[in-house]
């Protein structure tokens, strides 16, 4: 007889740790989009990206220095990161700096951005449905739910990634300055802030949370090169709900939308569930365009 | 300079194209055999693998003597095209295949879409089209240039699940969960009819959305709907372990069935211990000791090459391709109208051994190249074959 | 109203009734099919491009296509043989949707306006994979034209996409056009002249509707199977690379581009996994290229040709300056 009670807790377990995953990839897709006007859709991809390599690595790692899985899955995750910000560093200086502002072109060039780097993931990861091994074995029972014990440290280092994150905005120079720009590019850098420069590190800062996500999500799903394209569709859903260009938007919006995968996969399913996000980001631009807590666009 | 770049590239894509698409003639002694496969997104590896598969019969049939029609020996080809797994991929794969480059045979086909559409095209053209499409109304006498290389649900799961039922008498509900394609559409019908006839009730059928990496609440569902089976039908071995893993981490412990699944070694990855004790129909085991030579040696270089074990819709290629070099000889002709009057009746030397066509019940003519059903049981991590049905057992034509 | 030049209209007469002769006579084949399908494109791009002159993306134009293709499957599969009465019907159709959907959402603007069009053909698609009457994930086969026409659906295909693109052209170049463009430029002056910022957007809208309804109903024709997989937000992603890799700045650009990524889509059947190394690089390196895409390219091309010739009799250079207009 499942109670009630259980039935709560396990969809809100379900729900923060998903959630938890969908709100990091989302801040960096907020973050490049508030900072610099470019809608990127290749974000996935870095997800990917990073994916893919702690899925590859972790084994590799494991069997070359025999180290245990959560170190292996550290120092995997650190290489991914790495391998990431250098794409995410080359595809700027090559291509999203001449499309600053610029939302169709920088649209357009990220699709074929996405398609391009999908084609080789494929090619050089083949197509191969990757697991990285459990990276904390065993299971927390609370009230009758249960949830994995790694399920939860995936959230916590997501936790902990948001709050730095945040911290960082709010109260270092470079935050000041990355806000400043998204305010007012040319007022900022009346101010004396690196325009070029700040726009740079942002978009490394957005891609590093993609990179992130997606090396958290390697020791809880199955890995192949189309992984990033669901978190991509959900990440756009999350920023629109919860603002473009927001932070606590993108945490808001993180949190929705994994709760109606929870309570809508549970009742009706999956399906549904998608279709229902969808409606719900429908109605929302209707009546709240600028999402939940975002600022309206001049 | 930027300009410079576009322009130079403008230049050579221009004339590239246009060697390209220049209808290249039609080497006199090569037969052009084609696949048409998805080849990205979650299903890339089925593609990637019956390529393989694909080059791999080519290189055997070549080095064995080509194939021999009224006295003279052809070589043979093999290009595998992306479908794409719709409609409009299809039917852009089978331009490409058939009026570009002049397949006349296409081996293998994946996805009810996009083989309807290819279909639509293959036969006005008079082009041989096997598949593995499931879909009931792709075969018959509408439909005389059209066979299946290996079985569907029509075939399997009646067999499979009458065994799952009498080691477990006991069970009374089951829910299903499928994904939402057409493979998973059609899964789904057919497991409702067979539950029903076995006299188990579904107690919740759900489809989810290829693609999906979260199954927990789908799993939260299934677990809380407290049947005494789950039925996974189509969904992808990755998103079955998954679920597999979940259910058992919310405490569900009852008969798990994985019907239609094609990937055992992806299922025991990814689900580990929890999938323990699950049955399938489509998910054979070519390392085990109830494979052919052939189908371990295949399996074997497979796994170096692919870091996957072969599924059944890529052994299907080589069974595909055998199937044509045994009508192309048998009707000592390479006009496929005149194979295709002449597969039926043919027996081709598959992997799993000689094996005929049939099926003319349940679709009208005997379409369907009748490769033993095997039912499969995970037992220890290994995929062990429990039983192995004959095709004159399964609908005895 | 108009600035017509005479000798541009008599090519296009011509180069028109070549087309059509040529497709009419020739038996169906890889390349007619090609020419068809790049014709469909180029009025996708054509019809981006279109709504595109009020500031707006239409990401709504995946499930309008496909909502036309639907209503003449099911018209086909119910036996309605009347191939332009059929077309019609699905353009109306299309165009009674993109009536409800403007009129709904035209009052949100740039990436929202994107992002719920976008949403809009998600949420379709998904409904027709749920909906067995149109035959679900598996889609519905069998939609040809009567036989005896079978042989000029091409001619009649393209010709129908070459009409739509000219009646593009001409409303753009019109003073409709123009209020189009001024409203793109700032919607709150065109209203303080006593315009319905909003009507004229849902006027734009509807025409756009019109003309992709009718290219889904020729696609479906084309294809003679379609399925929800067709119809998703690749569509007018893809209609938006047409646009802008052919070039923005006139309709041409939006034909060339169609053409252009149509044949390297085509040519790239059958390279596996490297088909979408190809056809993504090739978008990223228009891209990168000239801003103006193919059309200033080609544009750059001929003034680059008139500088060596003007150097070669002597001009001075700056009178040929390599400025793109």
């Amino acid at each position: 007889m499942v109670t009630a009670m259980a039935l709560i807790v396990q969809l809100a377990l379900n729900t923060l740790q998903a959630g938890s995953v969908y709100v990091l990839f989302a801040l960096g897709l907020t973050l490049i989009f508030g900072v610099m006007g470019v809608v990127n859709f290749a974000h996935g991809q870095f997800f990917t990206l990073g994916a893919l390599l702690t899925s590859v690595l972790v084994p590799a790692l494991r069997e070359a220095f025999g180290m245990g899985v959560a170190l292996a899955f550290t120092f995997a995750s650190a290489i991914s990161i790495v391998a990431v910000l250098a794409l995410a560093a080359v595809v700027y200086q090559f291509g999203f700096r001449h499309y600053l502002r610029d939302t169709v072109g920088s649209f357009i060039l990220s699709v074929g951005l996405l398609l391009f780097l999908e084609g080789v993931f494929l090619w050089v990861f083949g197509g191969v449905p990757r697991v990285v091994p459990n990276i904390a074995p065993g299971e927390l029972r609370v009230f009758g739910a249960a949830i994995e014990l790694q399920r939860l440290v995936v959230f916590g280092i997501a936790v902990i990634i948001t709050v730095l994150l945040y911290l960082m905005l709010a109260f270092t120079r470079f935050g000041r300055a990355i806000r400043a720009t998204a305010e007012d590019a040319g007022a900022a850098t009346l101010q004396g802030i690196r325009d070029k420069r700040t726009l740079l590190y942002g978009f490394m800062v957005g891609s590093f949370l993609s990179a992130a996500s997606g090396c958290l999500t390697a020791p809880i799903a199955v890995i192949t090169p189309a992984v990033g394209n669901d978190y991509l569709i959900k990440g756009f859903i999350t920023i629109i709900i919860g603002g473009l260009g927001s932070v606590p938007g993108a945490i808001f919006g993180g949190l929705t939308i994994a709760l109606i995968e929870s309570v809508v996969g549970y009742y009706v399913d999956g399906t549904m569930a998608t279709i229902g996000m969808f409606c719900v980001v429908a109605l929302l631009l209707l009546i709240r365009p600028q999402g939940m807590l975002g600022h309206v666009q001049h | 300079m930027k300009v410079k770049l576009g322009l130079r590239f403008c230049v050579i894509g221009g004339a590239l194209s246009m060697s390209l698409l220049s209808c290249p003639a039609m080497a006199e002694d090569v037969l052009k055999f084609g696949v048409s496969s998805p080849m990205s997104g979650a299903a890339a590896n089925w593609g990637i693998g019956c390529d393989w598969v694909g080059q791999k019969a080519v290189k055997y049939i070549n080095d064995h003597g080509g194939v021999r029609v009224g006295g003279k020996t052809y070589k043979v080809q093999l290009t595998t095209y992306d479908n794409g797994y719709t409609a409009a991929g299809g039917a852009q794969s089978a331009q490409a295949m058939i009026s570009r480059d002049g397949v006349r045979y296409i081996v293998q086909s994946l996805g009810t879409a996009p083989v309807q559409a290819t279909q639509s095209l293959s036969e006005r053209a008079g082009v041989i089209l096997l598949t593995t499409a499931w879909g009931k109304s792709i075969k018959g006498p509408k439909f005389p240039l059209t066979f299946t290389n290996s079985n569907t649900p029509y075939e399997i799961f009646e067999p499979l699940f009458s065994v799952v039922r009498s080691q477990h008498p006991d069970i009374k509900s089951v829910a299903l969960l499928n994904p939402n394609d057409s493979t998973g559409q059609q899964a789904e019908a057919q497991s409702k009819e067979v539950w029903a006839k076995l006299g188990v009730k579904v107690v919740s059928s759900s489809f989810y959305e290829r693609g999906t990496t979260e199954f927990q609440s789908i799993a939260t569902k299934l677990a809380n709907s407290k049947a005494d089976a789950v039925d996974l039908g189509g969904s992808a071995p990755g998103d079955a372990g998954s679920v597999f893993k979940e259910l058992s981490v919310q405490g569900w412990n009852g008969v798990k069935l994985y019907p239609a699944g094609t990937g055992s070694d992806t299922l025991v990855k990814v689900g580990g211990k929890s999938v323990e004790g699950v049955y399938m129909g489509q998910a054979a085991d070519f390392s085990g000791a109830t494979a052919t030579a052939l189908q371990r040696d295949l399996d074997t270089q497979a796994k170096h090459v692919l870091h996957e074990p072969l599924n059944i819709l890529q052994m299907g290629v080589w069974d595909g391709m055998m199937a044509l070099k045994a009508g192309i000889e048998k009707a000592d002709s390479i006009d496929p109208r005149v194979i295709a009057k002449a597969l039926p009746t043919t027996t081709v030397e598959t992997s799993y051994g000689p094996v005929g066509y049939g099926g003319k019940s349940t679709y009208g003519t005997p379409q369907q190249l009748l490769v033993p059903v095997i039912i499969t049981q995970i037992q220890n991590g290994n995929t062990v074959e429990i039983r192995r049905v004959k095709s004159t057992d399964v609908n005895g034509s | 109203m108009f600035n017509i030049n005479h000798s541009v209209v008599l090519w296009n007469v011509a180069l028109f009734a070549a087309a059509i002769v040529w497709l009419g006579v020739s038996e169906p084949s890889y390349l007619t099919q090609l020419v068809v399908w790049s014709a469909i494109n180029a009025v996708l791009a054509a019809g981006m491009r279109f709504v595109l002159l009020i500031g707006e993306t239409n990401m709504a134009s995946g499930a309008i296509y496909g909502f036309a293709a639907y209503v003449t499957a099911i018209a086909v599969t119910n036996g309605f043989d009347v191939v332009p009465l059929v077309v019609v019907t699905a353009a109306i159709a299309a165009g009674v949707l993109g009536l409800l959907f403007g009129w709904v959402t035209l009052r949100v603007k740039g990436p929202y306006f994107m992002l719920i069009g976008f949403a809009f053909t998600e949420v379709v698609r998904l409904a027709y994979t749920r909906i067995d009457y149109v035959g679900g994930n598996s889609g519905m086969v069998g939609i040809y034209a009567p036989m005896s026409l079978d042989r000029w659906m091409p001619a009649l295909c393209v010709g129908i996409c070459y009409l739509l693109v000219s009646g593009f052209f001409v409303a753009e170049k019109s003073s409709f056009g123009l209020l189009m463009r001024a409203i793109r430029n700032n919607d709150k002056v065109v209203e303080t002249l006593g315009v319905s910022a909003l009507r004229v957007k849902l006027v734009c809208f509807c025409m756009a509707a019109l003309a992709v309804g009718a290219a889904g109903a020729i696609h479906a024709y084309s294809y003679h199977v379609i399925s929800p997989g067709d119809f998703s937000f690749l569509i007018p992603v893809y209609a938006l690379a047409y646009a802008k890799v052919g070039g923005e700045r006139h309709i041409v650009g939006s034909v060339i581009g169609a053409i252009f990524l149509t044949v390297v889509a085509q040519v790239v059947q059958g390279a596996g996994a490297l088909q979408y190394v190809l056809f993504g690089g090739v978008i990223i390196l228009t891209m990168l290229g000239v801003r103006g895409g193919l059309l200033d390219m080609l544009g750059w091309v001929a003034c680059r040709r008139r500088r060596a010739g003007a150097q070669r009799i002597g001009l001075p250079k700056d009178r040929t300056s390599g400025e793109l207009g």
